[in-house]
């Protein structure tokens, strides 16, 4: 067992880790973060997909002793009811999930996609997913909504350009 | 008449942002005090007898609780549809996978060690793959009392089919298959129970029918069934799989029992693809009798259905097939013959459509075939038999109203079939297009459970509702739809409202949530027990303002006078003066029964209150030189009656199109034949499509205004999946000539058709 310290949407948590346990099974079931979901626990759904140090990471294919000191986002960090991220927004509003268990995944991966590419082209988005599994919806919804986040996004910094100005 | 303000709107989910931040709880997510892990120990055998199970060196490993095997069960098989199965095997197991023993310790980690420990002293004994082997005399025997392996012949036989053949001028015959699939809901399957010190077992587990639930897990257990509930949890996913009973939460209770704990059983993503219950393979034999003119005749089918080691619900699948084939285009004379025959091989169950898909991919197929024959156009053959408005077909389904002439008008215009190009096509590669359609059930009376949904509200003095639904919302948005329904008939805001649902403590019984049935039934129990709340309401405000009950109007929360809108209620008041008000609640509640007929024995019944239409259209293209398919564009226009909410019904099919999709190119549970270990066990074997495989869409919603339906809906969750793998064979056919028989399709026989040499 190894005691080990990492940031959870912005706030410093400790816990115990044992050797041979994955990033996900320890924020799961060590720190209670149960918004990351396991879907497989072998790398193929993408539902417990966090983002560490500012990558997507698949969280079942890391090594919780890997994540010490790192900085990891989860879905429940990404924005409040009052001040949402445009991608929850966006998601809410196309209806881009329907029993929710890869929506926290999806939402990031979507998220790591956007930060590297804020205008991503049809074809960049599905790639960008492609490695998140979702059986539910048929994915054009979740598509719709990435795109649209990506336009709130670039209208919003639109706006603020214009603000500073 | 008002204008519908939740009703027909695209209103967002009612779960919606504790979906996108992942706090929804499922049931791996609960953190129960003095949790215990449970897990199962699974034969290694496809056939074998249990000689010995020694589980002393497994108890004593520290931190392991309880460790039971079948003996310490109280020995009771689930009901199902055909008693056949324990909780854990106690004298055979007959498949790889079939549950042995269950452990329940302090960790996952110490659970699973124990398992290992667990010495099982099996007797192989031969097993029996395929379904036309086990049924040859002297095939291993899996059951001991179904001779030849046949779990059930089901016969239907409705008009005179010999007659209806005689009659024909020509007769086809073909013979197609379907695979197995496992319907990989993402959250893998997990049920938690503990027994409360009041003694009652509660259980939560991510179900579409809590009811059928609590009444296995009671069984099993040999207790009332009033001492089970089973508790609200959301669900990852239901396609079928959850649809009655999973035969987890039976193991996770009896531990729970055992132990004096709470225990939690969650599946590993192999077991969840290797041990539940899959869509069934079917063989099909169909014999079409025709007219030159393309007018249907007499249908016979014949279907041999892949049960695997335990009946489930395998019966009512094969049934459904029956009525489907007997229903989809006007046939005046039908002729079923089914054997349902055991397999040492994970059981079968239900899974959207419900053995639909398998008999619309061989009427579909065929019906292409005749129309090349007789040398008519696929769609003026589907236009020309498709059923209407009024119609009954042969197994007494009574068609109330029917778009499928408007649906295949649709489907055609926006693919441009008229001016597609017909006959052989050039290049490497080629373009094909392909129809294909589909009738279904919006609840379906079939089950000696009933047929009826429930629905209790509850209005506050505070003016807000709770409304009580028994059945399950897998992520379908049922939930969210039922409120709108309330929200409609109340004029009360969707923040106003709350809904609690699936408790078996405190919800009406309902069925579930399976059969299209939820928006439909429970839909109509919502609309008629808020209708009935809102004369409540009226008749206090009436009092209480001294006009006459039809002077008022509900509007967001107030009770409005119409001469004089100086003059309201709140609703909260209403409640608080109602002399039917009860401990400052006013109640309602409505059990719907819908006007249907109980199937009988020989398969004749209008079973549901409306039937849905859909008509599909595909388009592939057909690399000539890998037989590689890629499907470009998928068509729909469904018959959905009224689309309560067009978010959650666009949902519905897109989704069930990427099912049909993946059922018909990639999906499929391939069993070692030697071994009957399946191969495809996890996600990435299984080839779901991903975002990148989703073709174009379009969707069209023919609102068809079903007069029993609430405010004119019908079932919409199945039958997007039904067409869809035949639509997709008919493109390919039309691309390069090739009539898949068998599903899914693959590239390489695609390859070996138009490489003959190559083979
Ligand atoms: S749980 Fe990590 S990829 Fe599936
Ligand atoms: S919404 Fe259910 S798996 Fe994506």
């Amino acid at each position: 067992m190894k005691h080990i310290r990492l940031q959870i949407n912005g706030v410093w948590r400790t816990g115990w880790a044992n050797p041979g346990q994955t990033l996900l099974d320890f924020l799961r079931e060590e720190l209670n973060c149960t918004e990351v979901k396991k879907g497989c626990g072998k790398g193929d759904c993408g539902a417990c997909t966090v983002i560490m140090n500012g990558i997507s990471i698949d969280s079942c294919l890391t090594l919780a002793l890997q994540a010490e000191g790192a900085e990891i986002i989860t879905a429940k960090g990404l924005g409040t009811k009052d001040n949402p991220h445009p991608l929850q927004e966006a998601f809410i509003e196309k209806g881009a999930f329907q029993c929710g268990f890869c929506t926290p995944g999806m939402i990031l991966s979507a998220k790591a996609l956007l930060d590297k590419n804020p205008k991503p082209n049809r074809e960049e988005i599905r790639r960008g997913l492609s490695g998140n599994i979702c059986r539910c919806t048929g994915y054009r919804k979740i598509e719709e909504a990435v795109a649209s986040a990506s336009e709130r996004s670039s209208n919003q910094s639109d706006d603020r350009e214009l603000k500073d100005q | 008449m008002e204008p519908l303000k939740y009703i027909g709107k695209r209103i967002p989910e009612i779960y919606a942002w504790a979906k996108v931040t992942g706090e929804a709880p499922f049931t791996d997510d609960l953190r129960l005090p003095g949790l215990l892990f449970g897990k199962i120990l699974r034969s290694p055998h496809a056939h074998a007898r249990i000689r010995s199970i020694n589980t002393s060196r497994a108890l004593e490993l520290p931190g392991v609780v309880t460790v039971m095997t079948g003996t310490d069960t109280p020995g009771i098989k689930y009901v199902a549809q055909i008693s056949d199965m324990y909780p854990l095997a106690i004298d055979k197991v007959r498949y790889v996978g079939d549950p042995v023993a269950a452990v329940a310790a302090e960790t996952e980690e110490i659970a699973e060690e124990a398992l290992a420990l667990i010495e099982v002293d099996y007797e192989p004994l031969p097993a029996v793959f395929d379904p036309c082997e086990a049924l040859l005399d002297g095939a291993p025997l899996i059951h001991e009392d179904r001779i030849n392996n046949l779990v059930l012949n089901m016969k239907r036989d409705f008009g005179n089919v010999d007659e209806g053949f005689a009659q024909s001028d020509r007769v086809f015959e073909d013979q197609f298959s379907t695979q197995a699939v496992p319907h990989c809901n993402m959250e893998p399957r997990s049920s938690a129970a503990w027994k409360n010190p009041d003694g009652v077992l509660q259980i939560w587990t991510g179900t579409q029918s809590p009811y059928f639930v609590r009444k296995e897990v009671a069984h099993v257990c040999n207790l009332p069934i009033s001492s089970v509930q089973v508790m609200e949890v959301h669900c990852g996913g239901g396609f079928g799989s959850r649809s009655k009973y999973c035969e987890d939460e039976g193991v996770t209770a009896l531990l729970a029992i055992r132990s004096g704990r709470p225990v939690r059983i969650t599946f590993t993503r192999e077991e969840e693809m290797t041990t539940t219950r899959i869509r069934h393979p079917f063989i099909l034999r169909i014999k079409t009798g025709v007219k030159l003119d393309g007018t249907l005749m007499a249908r016979e089918m014949q279907v041999i259905v892949d049960k695997g080691a335990y009946c489930h619900y395998g019966p009512a699948v094969t049934g459904y097939a029956a009525g489907t084939a007997a229903s989809s285009y006007r046939i005046p004379h039908f002729r079923f013959n089914g054997d349902i025959v055991y397999t040492n091989k994970q059981a079968g169950g239900p899974f959207r459509g419900f053995g639909a898909p398998q008999a619309i991919f061989a009427i579909e197929s065929q019906l292409d075939e005749i129309a090349e024959v007789l040398g008519i156009d696929p769609l003026e053959l589907r236009v020309k038999n498709a059923n209407r408005s009024g119609d009954l077909t042969p197994c007494g389904w009574a068609i109330t109203t029917c778009g499928l002439e408007e649906c295949l008008e649709k489907v055609s215009q926006a693919i441009n079939w008229k001016e597609r190009q017909k006959g052989p096509k050039e290049g490497r590669y080629r373009q094909g297009k392909g129809l294909a359609t589909a009738i279904h059930v919006s609840g379906s009376n079939v089950f000696p459970d009933g047929e009826f949904s429930a629905i209790e509200l509850k209005m506050f003095i505070d003016g807000r509702v709770s409304v009580y639904k028994g059945s399950g919302d897998t992520g379908t948005w049922a939930n969210t739809v039922i409120t709108q329904i309330v929200a409609e008939e109340l004029q009360l805001p969707m923040e106003s409202i709350r809904l609690i649902s699936m408790d078996t403590e405190t919800t009406p019984q309902s069925l579930g949530s399976f059969a299209s049935r939820v928006a439909f039934e429970d839909g109509n129990a919502a609309k008629m027990a808020a209708a009935q709340l809102k004369t409540f309401l009226l008749e206090s405000a009436a009092a209480a303002l001294q006009v006459s009950m039809d002077a008022l109007f509900l509007q967001d929360g107030m009770i409005v006078y119409r001469e004089d809108p100086s003059k309201t209620l709140s609703y909260g008041d209403s409640v608080f003066r109602s002399p039917r008000t009860v401990g400052h609640i006013l109640t309602s509640a409505y059990h719907y029964v819908p006007p249907t007929v109980r199937l009988t024995p020989k398969g004749y019944a209008n079973v549901s209150a409306a039937y849905a239409f859909s008509a599909q259209g595909a388009e592939v293209v057909v690399d000539t030189q890998t037989g590689e398919i890629q499907v470009k564009r998928l068509v729909v226009a469904q018959d959905v009656g009224k689309a309560l909410n067009p978010i959650a019904v666009e949902g519905q099919i897109e989704g069930a199109l990427a099912q049909g999709m993946g059922y018909a190119l990639t999906e499929e549970l391939i069993v070692d034949r030697t071994t009957g270990k399946v191969i495809t066990d996890c996600l990435d074997r299984i080839m779901l499509p991903t975002a990148m495989d989703i073709p174009d869409e379009s969707i069209f919603l023919v609102e068809t205004q079903d007069p029993e339906g609430p405010y004119g809906a019908k079932g919409v969750g199945e039958i997007g999946l039904n067409p869809t793998a035949a639509a997709i064979a008919n493109a390919i056919y039309d691309a390069v000539g090739f009539r898949p028989h068998k599903l899914p399709i693959k590239a390489e026989e695609v390859y070996f058709f138009l490489h003959p040499e190559k083979r």
